[in-house]
């Protein structure tokens, strides 16, 4: 599903060049669960945002679905990604001015869903997500877990094939953190291909294979199951 | 600690440039406007002020209502001044003024033709201040036949030698030659009249005549000190009874109650001399009056304007504020109070204050003379005329940083600094509700006078195409032929006879601009005793048709018909108020002349009614009598005729018919659009504030548009990562900020309408407030607000969501 080859991305300010991949490779398979781990500011956060079209490479190559789309421009990124992938971000990423339900619908109305197939398709996810309750609060009237929650539909609605999930626990206590760790592996156990960056071994553990990073290049890769 | 606020501010606004120059400048534009206003009104404010005793000044007006006719004049009766100072102790002094018109003056072998010229009582320069230069102000009127004048004029008629004692003489020989007995500088600009030369009244017979039935004379009063000029003003119902009575009964036959009992009225009045300048509303006055209602409305725009720049400043400090509520946190944790931090806040927007008021100062200097120019004003920023203004202007420093600067210090200074430094202030989000309010208000004040500068310009569209019932085009007025004397006949054969003429009239009655104008009282048929006023205009058989006049009934005047010379031809409205609205042609109208015999007239025809006064009135009797008068030539040119070469060809005939002043002359269409420079004044001025309100609201929005992108970085980079498109979050930004216009534009259109419905009350033919007017304003201030607010959408639209989310 994605062919990483010699990746590069290099930040440059005023004065100070940084590396932050540095000619990396990887490659993952339609329906695995991959995590990606290291120490901070090793590059992992820069590949998941290439990964998920957010950012652009300097060089190499990155073919998604069979297709090269490293040189792809801004308008052709947003569209392959509101379509393939989905996001769940460590702070939530919510917006505090919608409620649950319209959280979650956001990324249907981005893909031009008609009103009437929203309603079912939230309403599905919300259920399955055991919020439905919950579906007129704002974020800030939600615990941790169960925003995590919320974002995690609202990343799987429109049912991508590929789910980003950066940190997902970081800002969880271990009972709800394990749950949303559940959730993912559900998703994953119904097809959907996730990445996951995380410093947490236990998180770890939920995936197929882990990839440790250092200074921008993969150093190891265990394969759990 | 004070060394540290003023570093923190310096640093800041230059580390923020951009909003620094939107706060400054909009503060600076709005200072400056509100200045420039300030100066207009107290200019207009100020007339007649220089006058030492102006609060104790009245002048003397009449009013009466005749047979349904209204007058209201400026002037009154030769023997006013003396009878009232000798009937009421209360009036310490009295003097008239005499306007003279336009005499043609005589020193040497120069000679003018002076527009400025009036005979003045011998205590004249006691009751008004203006000092003599040279001369005794207590006796230098006193003789007659002698004059006071401007230093201007001296210089004009004697150059640099001494004035005094000279002789100056009228061209005309009625009257006789005066002597220079006193030299003046100049009269103020804020004055009601504007007299170069002053006869005295003594030379002027006249004023001595003892009656009580025509008015020419401005008059005016001193009161003793601290006296009510209404308990004056309620005594002079008598003067009418006891000296207007006895020489009406005498001339016209009836009493003064039987002239009551018909519902007539007739009263003197007094109008304090401050008021004479923006409270007057007569036909003829001694200069051009302002208009209060202007001066009220300039005043508003002028706070409004100030008002709009202090919500912008308040409006952007308190959105920049929320970035330094880091700064706030450390400073409380490093032992600020929240006294000290309201101090430096306040202390920055008074340091930003101060530093625009430079910049208006500046901007005064650059726009004054452009203002001047197109307000045809004279107004100069000059701190010593205007001693009040320096501490006007540091209290406005003081009030306007206070008031830009509370809500942001109030509001920053409250912050808890655990808070702050983990960042979990929602920064700004609270005050949106209070900002959003500041911004209808501005863009309300904007639709509001984009509306009034629209309606204004529309009604000005209306006069200049409004069918006039005469043809202004291509209409050439040779002013003041009659001073050719006996070779005026040939010079207007010789205009009549080039090619590019067509027709020629002679007549001192022109529709448009400066004319003759007579009152006739006239009865329709023989023996009526009812009196109609109508005016009158001596005209000759070519009027009609030189002015494009259509007859409706009749015939026009002839000269083929030896009994012309009493025969008239009337308008619509005179043949409907006579009860003749059919078959008119025929009748007959008389009046008394001033001898007491009748005269009897025969209507022959009647024309179209035509626009020979503003359309602020409406079309009133009209009575055109065959009468030929030389006072103008009025020609009609040929459509493609040569203009510049008939106008020299013109001038050269002019001098060679023996005349030693240059013909003056004027084209009828632009004597018309004069006659509402006030209008046009007023939709200029307009129009400029207009531009600069939204010139300083917009600043505004487009500083909080800012703003709002900046808070919502977050947000829109969620919505970016979840799919939305650059269109999606500019549309998403924009629509916000366009409700707010939209909700402006809902209070202000009818508050706009209801204004300039009154406004168009002032005209008896005015054009409809339509609704594309609205519409227009709608769009114009949608587009702009579009524009302002795209630019910082799109900017937030485009950035990468991945920065904007990194901010963890």
């Amino acid at each position: 599903m994605i062919k990483i080859k010699d990746l590069e991305k290099i930040y440059r300010t005023e004065e100070v060049e940084t590396i932050a991949l540095n000619k990396l490779s990887m490659e993952v398979k339609e329906g695995e669960f991959v995590a990606v781990m290291g120490p901070s500011g090793c590059g992992k956060s820069t590949l998941l945002n290439i990964l998920g079209l957010l950012d652009d490479s300097d060089n190499g190559s990155f073919i998604f679905n069979g297709v090269e789309v490293g040189k792809f421009n801004e308008r052709k990124r947003a569209e392959m990604r509101k379509h393939n992938i989905g996001f769940v971000f460590q702070s939530f990423n919510l917006i505090d001015e919608l409620t649950v339900y319209e959280n979650v619908e956001l990324p249907l109305i981005y893909t031009g869903v008609k009103t009437a197939d929203r309603k079912a398709k939230v309403e599905a996810v919300l259920d399955k997500m055991k919020i439905m309750h919950r579906r007129n609060h704002y974020p800030q009237q939600l615990s941790g877990g169960q925003q995590q929650r919320v974002a995690v539909a609202r990343a799987v609605v429109n049912n991508p094939k590929l789910i980003l999930a950066d940190e997902p626990t970081g800002n969880l206590d271990s009972s709800n953190g394990n749950e949303v760790m559940e959730l993912l592996t559900d998703l994953n156990e119904q097809g959907t291909t996730i990445i996951m960056v995380t410093h947490s071994e236990h998180d770890a553990r939920f995936s197929h294979r882990i990839i440790r990073m250092l200074d921008g290049q993969t150093v190891t890769e265990n394969i759990l199951v | 600690m004070i060394r540290n606020y003023f570093k923190i501010a310096f640093r800041n606004l230059w580390r923020n440039k951009g909003f620094s120059v939107i706060n400054i400048l909009g503060l600076a534009i709005g200072i400056a406007t509100c200045l420039i206003i300030m100066l207009f009104v107290n200019n207009e404010l100020s007339y007649d002020r220089f006058n030492k005793k102006a609060d104790r000044m009245v002048r003397v007006y009449f009013q009466g209502d005749v047979q349904g006719e209204k007058m209201k004049e400026s002037t009154v009766m030769p023997p006013v001044a003396q009878t009232m100072k000798a009937d009421f102790p209360e009036v310490e002094e009295a003097t008239r003024i005499r306007d003279y018109g336009t005499p043609k003056l005589v020193y040497g072998n120069k000679s003018f033709k002076e527009d400025a010229f009036a005979f003045v009582d011998s205590n004249f320069f006691q009751v008004f201040t203006l000092p003599l230069l040279q001369g005794d102000a207590r006796t230098a009127l006193i003789e007659p036949n002698t004059v006071v004048i401007t230093k201007a004029v001296a210089h004009k008629y004697f150059g640099n030698g001494d004035a005094m004692g000279k002789i100056i003489s009228f061209k005309d020989g009625k009257n006789s030659p005066c002597k220079v007995t006193g030299v003046i500088e100049k009269v103020p600009v804020n004055s009601h009249f504007h007299f170069e030369l002053f006869a005295s009244m003594a030379s002027y017979p006249e004023s001595k005549e003892p009656t009580w039935m025509y008015s020419n004379f401005y008059t005016y009063l001193v009161l003793q000190k601290g006296f009510d000029y209404k308990k004056l003003e309620a005594k002079l119902p008598n003067l009418v009874e006891k000296y207007i009575g006895p020489q009406m009964f005498k001339t016209m036959g009836i009493t003064m109650a039987e002239f009551k009992e018909k519902g007539n009225v007739l009263s003197f009045h007094l109008q304090p001399l401050t008021d004479i300048h923006l409270h007057s509303d007569f036909a003829s006055d001694l200069s051009q009056p302002g208009d209060i209602r202007y001066a009220y409305i300039f005043s508003a725009i002028a706070l409004f304007m100030l008002l709009i720049a202090c919500i912008n400043f308040m409006n952007l400090s308190t959105a920049a504020a929320s970035k330094r509520a880091r700064e706030v946190g450390i400073r409380k944790v490093l032992g600020s109070g929240k006294r000290e931090l309201i101090q430096q806040f306040l202390l920055e927007t008074i340091v930003i204050t101060a530093i625009a008021l430079v910049l208006a100062l500046v901007l005064i200097y650059l726009a004054l003379p452009v203002f001047n120019n197109l307000a045809t004003q004279n107004l100069t920023l000059n701190f010593t005329d205007h001693p009040l203004l320096i501490p006007v202007l540091l209290l406005l420093v003081v009030v306007v940083g206070f008031l830009a600067g509370s809500y942001p210090a109030f509001y920053l200074s409250s912050f808890k600094p655990v808070e702050v430094l983990k960042s979990k202030i929602k920064s700004g989000r609270k005050s949106i509700g209070l900002r959003s309010g500041l911004v209808v208000f501005q863009f309300f004040i904007s639709i509001l006078l984009i509306v009034c500068t629209l309606v204004v310009y529309n009604q000005l569209f209306y006069i200049q195409h409004k069918k006039l019932g005469y043809d202004k085009d291509k209409v050439l007025i040779l002013q003041d032929t009659w001073m050719l004397g006996k070779n005026v006949e040939a010079f207007r054969q010789s205009v009549k006879n080039d090619p590019r003429v067509v027709s020629v009239s002679g007549s001192g009655y022109v529709p448009a601009g400066k004319s003759n104008s007579n009152n006739f009282f006239v009865s329709p048929g023989e023996n009526s005793t009812q009196m109609i006023k109508t005016l009158r205009y001596d005209v000759d058989e070519n009027y009609i048709s030189t002015l494009g006049i259509q007859l409706l009934e009749g015939r026009n005047f002839s000269r083929q018909f030896g009994t012309d010379s009493s025969s008239v031809i009337l308008n619509e409205a005179a043949a409907t108020a006579f009860g003749w609205k059919q078959g008119a042609v025929g009748k007959t109208i008389s009046r008394l002349n001033n001898e007491g015999r009748k005269e009897v007239y025969s209507v022959v025809g009647v024309i179209r009614d035509f626009h020979f006064r503003s359309l602020h009135e409406r079309i009133s009797p009209l009575v055109m009598a065959f009468s030929p008068d030389q006072g103008n030539l009025i020609v009609k040119l040929r459509s493609n005729a040569d203009i510049p070469g008939l106008t020299t060809l013109l001038k050269k005939r002019w001098t060679e018919a023996g005349s030693e002043e240059p013909l003056s002359y004027s084209f009828l269409d632009e004597r018309y659009n004069n006659t509402y420079q006030a209008e046009q004044k007023m939709g200029l001025i307009l129009g400029i504030f207009a531009g600069l309100t939204i010139f300083v609201a917009c600043l505004g929005l487009f500083g909080l548009a800012k703003f709002t992108a900046a808070q919502r970085t977050k947000e829109i980079g969620i919505r970016k990562v979840l799919g939305a498109s650059v269109a999606q979050v500019t549309g998403m930004l924009s629509k916000e900020f366009l409700v707010l216009v939209l909700i402006s534009c809902i209070l202000a259109f009818p508050v706009a309408w209801w204004a300039m419905n009154k406004w168009l009350q002032d005209f008896a033919y005015r054009a409809a407030i339509s609704w594309w007017i609205f519409a227009l304003a709608g769009i114009v201030i949608v587009l702009i607000a579009v524009f302002t607010v795209s630019f910082q959408a799109i900017k937030a639209a485009m950035a990468n969501p991945v920065k904007s989310l990194r901010t963890e």
